[in-house]
């Protein structure tokens, strides 16, 4: 297990929000692949859309450009 | 459904002829469930208050007749109720109050939406890492609203989404009582209490529409308000309840009151009056207070009363809104054993639904005629689409 894993197992041991969007966006920075990049951006945007976190804009920004998600920003506030 | 199919057929007689409802209608699981379709979400019933989620982002979830639900104030400050399930695989979103900082993710699978119900992220919906697929239409599959209205910060919904506008079918209450149309303030968590109380909801509504025992329940009271100085008020099919001529604001220690609603009528000096929104809403108006009761069932024989006291101002005396909050719930603790009563009553075999006084009963015979010719008209939309 990787220092990140043992990092991340913590945070969600402690549901630490703010940590987790930022592991995660570590672990997609990290990822040797599209697919891996995408899975971790995707946890890390979906933990600051639910907390209203300002991180949410370019997450989600960087998954559409990956063509792996729609925007909904694009409309009204959440 | 046969073998629960009640005879309502002397429900809707004359008062000098009528029985009042069967005692089914107080102790069946079946007609209880009848009832809850054909009077409760049928029609425009009382949910909660506003005053529940004051911000934007707070929501409550409430379990409404067995159904979750999920109210909510959304960034536009608008108050929604919204069925509190994930369009996913059903599961509860919310499982207690909070306040919702970005977006309602479901625990399951994170399906993620908008405090206006919309569905904002699909995570790994098309395999891992992608957040889209063609057969996933987001618009399509927001969380599923309730229709609701707002008024004297009761939270109404109509579950089956086909009753009249609000304004429509509440159109002679709201005309009756145009004068309250205006902000009230909640006296805050002193001025709201729940009473649990094992009966039937509609034994609090029939307790609360009529005045015939005042002089035997709350003599503190007749004291001052006695029997002939009520009236009664009776609109067929729509709303019942009574008024009194005699009524007393409240006084501080320093002979300190409430302030008044502004440009009320003369007659609101000393009158107030008490209605039942039909089905479950009992309210009460007074020149410079008002009150919610918004009875939520919890099966045949126990019912939840939650109280809402308002005020004309914000900021008045909080000493005085606790001496007034006080004195409610003195009052309405009084009617606990008499509700309770009636509802252990239901169970003798031979009780034929009962009698009205011709005089007396009237608004609680209008009530019973309510339901009555509710549950007809259902039934009878029910054999047709069968």
């Amino acid at each position: 297990m990787t220092d990140l894993d043992t990092r991340l197992l913590a945070a969600h041991d402690v549901d630490d929000r703010q940590l987790l969007i930022a592991l995660y966006s570590e672990a997609a920075d990290c990822a040797n692949d599209a697919d891996a990049c995408g899975f971790y951006l995707t946890h890390a945007y979906v933990y600051a859309l639910e907390a209203g976190d300002p991180q949410a804009a370019s997450l989600c920004a960087r998954l559409v450009a990956m063509g792996r998600e729609v925007d909904p920003y694009a409309s009204t506030t959440i | 459904m046969d073998h629960t199919v009640t005879d309502l057929s002397t429900v809707r007689r004359p008062i000098e002829e009528a029985n009042g409802l069967p005692n089914a209608h107080y102790t069946n699981a079946a007609v209880f469930d009848e009832e809850k379709h054909a009077l409760l979400f049928a029609n425009w019933s009382g949910l909660t208050v506003a005053a529940e989620v004051p911000e934007p982002g707070d929501a409550v979830p409430i379990t409404f007749l067995g159904m979750p639900l999920l109210v909510i104030r959304d960034r536009s400050n608008t108050v929604r109720v919204f069925q509190n399930i994930c369009r996913h695989r059903g599961m509860i979103l919310v499982e207690e109050r909070r306040k919702i900082e970005g977006a309602i993710r479901c625990p399951y699978h994170s399906w993620c939406y908008g405090t206006d119900g919309r569905l904002v992220s699909t995570p790994h919906v098309g395999g891992p890492g992608q957040n889209t697929h063609e057969g996933i239409d987001r618009a399509l599959l927001g969380l599923i609203e309730v229709r609701s209205h707002i008024w004297l910060d009761v939270v109404w919904i109509n579950v089956s989404g086909d009753a009249p506008a609000f304004e429509v079918a509440n159109a002679k209450l709201l005309e009756r009582w145009s004068e309250f149309d205006k902000p009230l303030y909640h006296g805050g968590v002193q001025s709201s209490f729940t009473l649990e109380v094992n009966c039937n909801w509609k034994l609090a509504v029939e307790n609360y529409c009529e005045s015939y025992h005042l002089p035997w329940v709350h003599p503190g009271l007749n004291s001052y308000s006695r029997l002939e100085d009520h009236y009664h008020i009776e609109e067929p099919d729509l709303f019942s309840g009574q008024g009194t001529l005699v009524y007393r604001q409240i006084k501080g220690h320093d002979e300190q009151v409430f302030p008044d609603f502004a440009d009320l009528a003369e007659k609101w000096d000393t009158a107030a009056e008490y209605i039942t929104a039909f089905p479950n809403v009992l309210l009460g108006v007074h020149r410079d207070h008002t009150f919610a009761i918004i009875l939520q069932p919890q099966g045949p024989e126990k019912t939840l009363e939650h109280v809402h006291l308002y005020y004309a101002a914000p900021n008045t005396s909080e000493d005085l809104r606790a001496r007034n909050a006080a004195q409610w719930k003195t009052v309405f603790a009084e009617d606990v054993f008499v509700v309770e009563g009636m509802q252990r009553g239901r169970h003798a075999v031979s009780f034929d639904g009962g009698r009205f006084s011709p005089a007396m009963d009237g608004p609680t015979h209008l009530f019973h005629s309510w339901v009555a010719g509710r549950l007809a008209a259902a039934r009878v939309a029910s054999q047709a689409a069968e």
